[in-house]
C-alpha cells in the first residue's frame, strides 16, 4: 500500500477536524439552473483569484504553458486574476487531491481520465455553449465529454482540445529504391506498404529475411493493448457495450474480432521477440532513427521525440550521416513521414498478397481536454481561462508548438494535412474512443495477457496455441469472460 | 376538695411555667451555642474523615471517583492537578469530539458529499481513522486512570509506613535516573503506536469494508462488509485459484531464497576468511559494492540485461544462437530462476558480512582438536562451523525468510507488466505482496488488499514462530554461552 491511502493519513487527520456534514441527500429545484448559477460571469467577485492550471509535460517543456499563462494573465489583469502552473504531475488524480484542497482548478487530461471524475462529482458541468470554440468542435468531441451520470441530467464536463490517435511514422529514405516500379500498384505515388497492411507485411517479411533478422519493416510492442486493440475493433470488437457504458456486455470476441487477433499473431512473425515486451516503447525512437525499422505507430504527442532522436543520429559526428543541424532538419522534413494507418485486409488475412479489398483501420484514441475542478473557488475565472485557452489563436499556437491534432475543425482545416485527416477520422468513427469509466482499468491486464501470448505465438517454432481461427475465437471469448469476471467478481 | 383542686392546678401551672422557662432557656442556649456546636460537629466530622483518609486507603477510592483527588490527600498537588486535567480533557474530548468519532466508526458516515453543489459530506476514511484514534485515546485514558489509582495506592502505602513519598520534582528526576528506561522507551513506543500500530489496525479494518474501486471517499461513503473480502478470496473461483497458486510459489520462493542466500553468503564468508586467500580486502570489496548499489537499480539493470532487446539476447544473436524470451509470458521457470539469481545477488553480501563477523568469534582450537581426531574439512564444517553460525544467526534467518516472503521488488521490476493466463490480475511469478499491490493499488480494491495483508501476516507469523521455537537458538539457549 505504498502508493496507497496511508499517505493520506495526516491530511485526513487534519481535514476531519473541521466541521462536517450538511445534509447532502436532497437537491431541490432545477439542478441545471443551480449548478450553472456558479457561472454568473461576475469576474469582479472573483477579483484576486489565483487559478492553478494542470497541463501536460509537453506544454511545460515546450514553453507553451508559459505563453498561455502570460497571455491569460495579461488579458485579465484588470480583475487581478492570474493563472499559474499547478506544478503537479500531469497524471495527478483529482480524487486524491481535490477534496483536500491541494488539487488544480483547471485540468488538462485525456477524456478517460477526466470523465472518470464525473460519477464522483469531482469536476463541474460546464456551460460550453458560452465558449467561443463551441461551434467549431466536432459533436463527437462534445459527446465524449458528455455524461448523464449525475442528477438524471445530461451535462458536458470537458472542452475538447486535442485528438489523440495512433499514426504511422515511417522513413521515406528506407523505402526500396524501386518502390515506384514494384511497390506502387495503383500508381498514385504513395508506397503500397503505407497504404495497405498486406503490402507492409510483405515488405516487413522481405526486410527481415534479407537482413538475417537485423532489419525490420513495421515493428511495435504487440502486447500494448492501447495500440493493438484497434486491430480487433476494425473487425467489429468493442470493449463495453452501449457506447462503452455497459460493463456487463464485453465484446472483445464480437464480429470478426478473430481476424484482428490473427493479424497480431501474423505480424509478430515478421518482427522479433522485442515485440512481446514493452521495452520497445522506449527504444522505438532510436530503432526508427538508426534505420533498424522502417515504420511504427505512435500517437502525435511523440512526434517531437522521433524528430529529436532522428536529428541526433543525423548530426552525430561519428555516425553514418554526419550532417549539420540545418541539413538534418531538411532531411527530417523530407524523410520522416507521419500519416494515417494503412488499411486492413477485408478477408482478415494479412499474409495474403493477392487481397484486393481493404477497410479503414479503427484505432483506439482519445481526446485531451480541459475540465474545471468542482473544488475550485473561482468558477467564473476558470470558465474565462477555458474560453481563452481554447480560442482559435491559442489553439493554433498549441497545435504548431506541440505538434498535436486540434479538436477544432477550423484549425484542422488550416494546419497540417494530417490534422485534417485525423479530424475526419474522428468524424467518420475510425477512432474508437477510449472508454471513460473506471472499469477500463480491469480490461488492460487481461487484454495485455492475450495480446502478449498471441505475439509470442507468432514467434513460436512449435506448440502453437493460436494456429487456427477457432482457437483464436476461443481465446477472445475467454478474454471477454476474464474482463467480465475481473469487473464483477470484486463488485 | 376545692382546696385540693386549686392546689393541683397551681402546681400544674408552676410546672408548665417552669417547663416553658426551661424551654426558653434551652432554646436560647441552643441558638447561642449553635455556631459553636455546628463548628464542633464539622471539626469532629473532619477529624474522623481525616483520620480515615490519612491513616487508611480511603483516598484510593476518591481517586477512583475523581482522578487526582486521592493525590490531594497525599499532598501531591501537581500530580493531582495533572491527573485531574487528564480527566477533564478526556471528558471534554468525548463530549465534543470522541462521541461523534466513535459513532462515525460504527456508521462510517451517513451524509453523502456533493462537490458540484458544494455540499460537504462525511468522509468515511477520516471517520474510521478518527474513530480509531478515539479508541486509542480511550485506551490511553484507561491506562492513565488505572495508573492514577495505582499511584495513589502505592503512595498511601509509603505514607502509612511512615515514610515520605516522592515529590513531583523527585519523580521527574527519577525519569532521568532510575526510571530512565521509561523515558527512553516512551518516544519509540509512541512512535510505534502512531506510525505502525494505528496504520496496521487501519488496514485491518479496511479489510472488513466494501472499499473497492467503485467507491471514492471522501465523495462516496464506504460501509462495513464483515468477512466479504475473505469470502471473495476463498469463494470466488478464479481469485481463490490464484491465491493458492501464488501462495504455493510464495512459500517455495521464501524457502529457496533463504537457503540459497544463506549458503552463498556463508560460502563467500568462509572463502574470504581462508588463510590461503591473498588480497582478502580486495575481493571482499566486490560483494560490498553489489550491496551498496540500491536494490531497485540492480533489479532494473537485470531486467534490461534479460529483456528481449537487452545485451544478453544481443550477444546470443551475434553468435548465431536463437534469442531467448527470458522474462516473457511463456518463461515461468526461467523468470523464476532469474528472480532467485537476482535476489541472491542483492542479498548475499549482507549474509556474507554477518557470517564473517560470527566466524571471527569461532574458537580455532576446536578445528585443531577436530584435525587431530582425523575429522575431514567437510565434517569440521558440518559439525563445528555450521551449528555455530546457524545458532547465532537463527533470528536473522527468520527475518530473511519473512523479508523474502514479502519480497516486493524482484518480480515487480522484472515482470511487473506480465499478466499470466489462469491467474486473476497476476503473473505466475508474482508473490502475494505483488498480487496485493496489483489488487489494491493498480485495481484499487483496498478491501481485498487488506484481507490479503492479514493472511500474509498470519502465514508469516505462524511459520516464523514454528521455526523459531524449534530452532537451537531457542531450545538450547545456553549451548554456546
Amino acid at each position: 500500500m505504498k502508493k496507497s491511502i496511508f499517505w493520506l493519513l495526516p491530511i485526513l487527520l487534519l481535514s476531519s477536524c473541521g466541521p462536517s456534514g450538511q445534509d447532502g441527500t436532497s437537491v431541490g429545484g432545477d439542478v441545471s439552473e443551480l449548478i450553472f448559477s456558479k457561472f454568473d460571469g461576475n469576474l469582479e467577485k472573483e477579483r484576486g483569484a489565483v487559478l492553478h492550471i494542470l497541463e501536460n509535460d509537453l506544454a511545460k517543456e515546450s514553453g507553451y504553458l508559459k505563453e498561455l499563462l502570460d497571455g491569460f494573465n495579461e488579458k485579465y489583469a484588470e480583475y487581478g486574476i492570474t493563472a499559474v502552473d499547478a506544478n503537479l504531475d500531469e497524471y495527478t488524480d483529482l480524487v486524491n487531491s481535490g477534496p483536500y484542497g491541494t488539487g488544480p482548478d483547471v485540468l488538462y487530461q485525456a477524456n478517460d481520465s477526466l470523465m472518470k471524475y464525473v460519477p464522483g462529482k469531482h469536476i463541474l458541468p460546464i456551460p460550453v455553449d458560452r465558449l467561443e470554440c463551441y461551434d467549431q468542435v466536432s459533436q463527437i468531441g462534445w459527446d465524449t465529454f458528455t455524461s448523464d451520470a449525475n442528477y438524471n441530467s445530461t451535462f458536458t464536463y470537458g472542452v475538447p482540445v486535442n485528438i489523440q490517435t495512433p499514426l504511422l511514422y515511417y522513413r521515406k529514405d528506407l523505402l526500396p529504391s524501386d518502390w515506384q516500379a514494384n511497390w506502387d500498384d495503383n500508381k498514385n505515388n504513395i508506397p503500397d506498404m503505407v497504404e495497405t497492411r498486406n503490402s507492409m507485411y510483405q515488405y516487413s517479411k522481405q526486410l527481415k529475411e534479407s537482413s538475417g533478422g537485423t532489419k525490420f519493416g513495421f515493428m511495435r510492442a504487440m502486447q500494448d493493448s492501447y495500440f493493438v486493440s484497434g486491430y480487433l475493433f476494425t473487425y467489429g470488437a468493442y470493449i463495453f457495450g452501449n457506447n462503452n457504458k455497459d460493463t456487463k456486455d464485453i465484446g472483445m470476441h464480437k464480429g470478426n474480432a478473430k481476424y484482428g487477433a490473427k493479424f497480431i499473431r501474423d505480424f509478430s512473425a515478421v518482427m522479433d521477440n522485442r515485440c512481446t515486451d514493452l521495452t520497445i516503447n522506449a527504444t522505438g525512437y532510436s530503432l526508427l532513427a538508426n534505420g533498424e525499422m522502417f515504420a511504427t505507430t505512435n500517437t502525435p504527442d511523440t512526434t517531437r521525440s522521433y524528430i529529436t532522436t532522428f536529428r541526433d543520429v543525423l548530426i552525430n559526428p561519428t555516425g553514418q550521416y554526419k550532417m549539420t543541424a540545418e541539413e538534418a532538419n531538411k532531411y527530417i522534413d523530407e524523410n520522416l513521414v507521419i500519416t494515417t494507418l494503412p488499411k486492413m485486409p477485408k478477408n482478415g488475412d494479412v499474409t495474403d498478397p493477392n487481397e484486393t479489398e481493404f477497410i479503414d483501420t479503427t484505432m483506439m484514441g482519445g481526446i485531451h481536454g480541459y475540465s474545471i475542478s468542482a473544488y475550485t473557488k473561482y468558477p467564473n475565472a476558470c470558465l474565462a481561462f477555458l474560453d481563452y485557452a481554447t480560442s482559435y489563436e491559442l489553439l493554433k499556437k498549441r497545435t504548431e508548438t506541440l505538434q498535436l491534432s486540434p479538436a477544432r475543425e477550423d484549425l484542422a482545416e488550416v494546419t497540417t494535412p494530417i490534422n485534417k485527416e485525423i479530424y475526419n477520422m474522428l468524424e467518420n468513427g475510425t477512432i474508437y474512443m477510449m472508454p471513460s469509466i473506471e472499469e477500463l482499468a480491469l480490461f488492460w491486464p487481461s487484454a495485455q495477457t492475450l495480446f502478449a501470448d498471441l505475439a509470442t505465438d507468432g514467434l513460436r517454432k512449435d506448440n502453437f496455441r493460436y494456429d487456427t481461427l477457432d482457437k483464436i475465437q476461443a481465446a477472445l471469448e475467454k478474454l471477454s469472460k476474464d474482463v467480465y469476471d475481473a469487473i464483477w467478481t470484486l463488485q | 376538695m376545692v382546696q385540693r383542686i386549686t392546689n393541683y392546678f397551681t402546681a400544674l401551672g408552676k410546672v408548665i411555667k417552669n417547663w416553658f422557662i426551661k424551654l426558653g432557656k434551652n432554646t436560647k442556649s441552643f441558638f447561642v451555642n449553635l455556631p459553636r456546636n455546628t463548628k464542633n460537629f464539622f471539626i469532629g466530622l473532619y477529624q474522623i474523615i481525616k483520620h480515615y483518609l490519612i491513616t487508611s486507603q480511603y483516598p484510593v477510592y476518591l481517586s477512583a471517583i475523581v482522578m487526582g483527588l486521592g493525590q490531594v490527600f497525599n499532598k501531591q498537588y501537581i500530580k493531582a492537578a495533572l491527573y485531574f486535567l487528564v480527566e477533564v480533557g478526556f471528558i471534554l474530548f468525548m463530549v465534543f469530539l470522541g462521541g461523534n468519532y466513535l459513532s462515525g466508526l460504527i456508521t462510517l458516515g451517513v451524509n453523502q458529499a456533493d462537490p458540484i453543489l458544494g455540499i460537504q459530506g462525511d468522509n468515511s476514511i477520516a471517520l474510521m481513522l478518527m474513530g480509531l484514534v478515539s479508541v486509542v485515546i480511550i485506551i490511553v485514558f484507561i491506562y492513565l486512570y488505572i495508573s492514577n489509582i495505582r499511584d495513589c495506592y502505592r503512595t498511601r502505602n509509603v505514607i502509612l509506613n511512615g515514610k515520605k513519598p516522592n515529590t513531583f520534582v523527585q519523580g521527574l528526576k527519577d525519569l532521568l535516573d532510575k526510571n530512565f528506561y521509561k523515558t527512553v522507551l516512551a518516544i519509540p513506543l509512541i512512535g510505534v503506536a502512531v506510525f505502525s500500530v494505528v496504520p496496521i489496525i487501519f488496514m485491518i479494518l479496511i479489510a472488513f469494508t466494501n472499499y473497492s474501486s467503485s467507491l471514492e471517499p471522501p465523495t462516496d461513503l464506504i460501509d462495513w462488509a464483515g468477512f466479504e473480502s475473505f469470502q471473495t478470496i476463498f469463494g470466488a473461483g478464479n481469485i481463490s485459484d490464484t491465491f493458492f497458486k501464488i501462495l504455493g510459489w510464495n512459500i517455495l520462493w521464501a524457502i529457496l531464497t533463504t537457503v540459497i542466500n544463506y549458503f552463498i553468503g556463508l560460502g563467500l564468508a568462509l572463502l574470504l576468511n581462508s588463510k590461503k586467500l591473498k588480497g582478502k580486502v580486495f575481493f571482499r570489496a566486490f560483494p560490498i559494492l553489489a550491496y551498496a548499489i540500491p536494490g531497485f537499480i540492480t533489479m532494473l539493470a537485470f531486467k534490461f540485461m534479460f529483456s528481449n532487446g537487452g545485451p544478453i539476447n544481443y550477444y546470443l544473436k551475434l553468435f548465431g544462437a536463437d534469442t531467448i524470451d527470458f522474462l516473457g509470458i511463456d518463461s515461468t521457470w526461467t523468470a523464476r530462476f532469474i528472480g532467485l539469481f537476482v535476489n541472491a545477488w542483492v542479498s548475499t553480501p549482507s549474509i556474507m558480512l554477518l557470517a564473517t563477523g560470527i566466524l571471527s568469534n569461532l574458537n580455532t582450537d576446536l578445528y585443531e582438536a577436530a584435525s587431530i581426531d582425523g575429522a575431514s574439512k567437510f565434517r569440521q564444517f558440518y559439525k563445528i562451523t555450521l551449528p555455530f553460525v546457524v545458532f547465532s544467526t537463527t533470528p536473522v534467518i527468520i527475518s530473511q525468510f519473512i523479508s523474502n516472503f514479502n519480497n516486493f521488488g524482484v518480480f515487480y521490476f522484472l515482470r511487473g507488466s506480465i499478466y499470466s493466463s489462469g491467474y486473476f490480475v497476476a503473473s505466475d511469478t508474482d508473490l502475494l505482496i505483488n498480487w496485493l499491490y496489483r489488487l489494491s493499488i493498480d485495481q484499487q480494491n483496498y478491501n481485498i488488499g487488506g484481507a490479503i495483508s492479514i493472511l500474509v501476516f498470519i502465514i508469516t507469523s505462524i511459520i516464523s514462530l514454528l521455526v523459531y521455537v524449534r530452532s537451537p537458538a531457542y531450545r538450547k539457549e545456553d549451548t554456546y554461552r
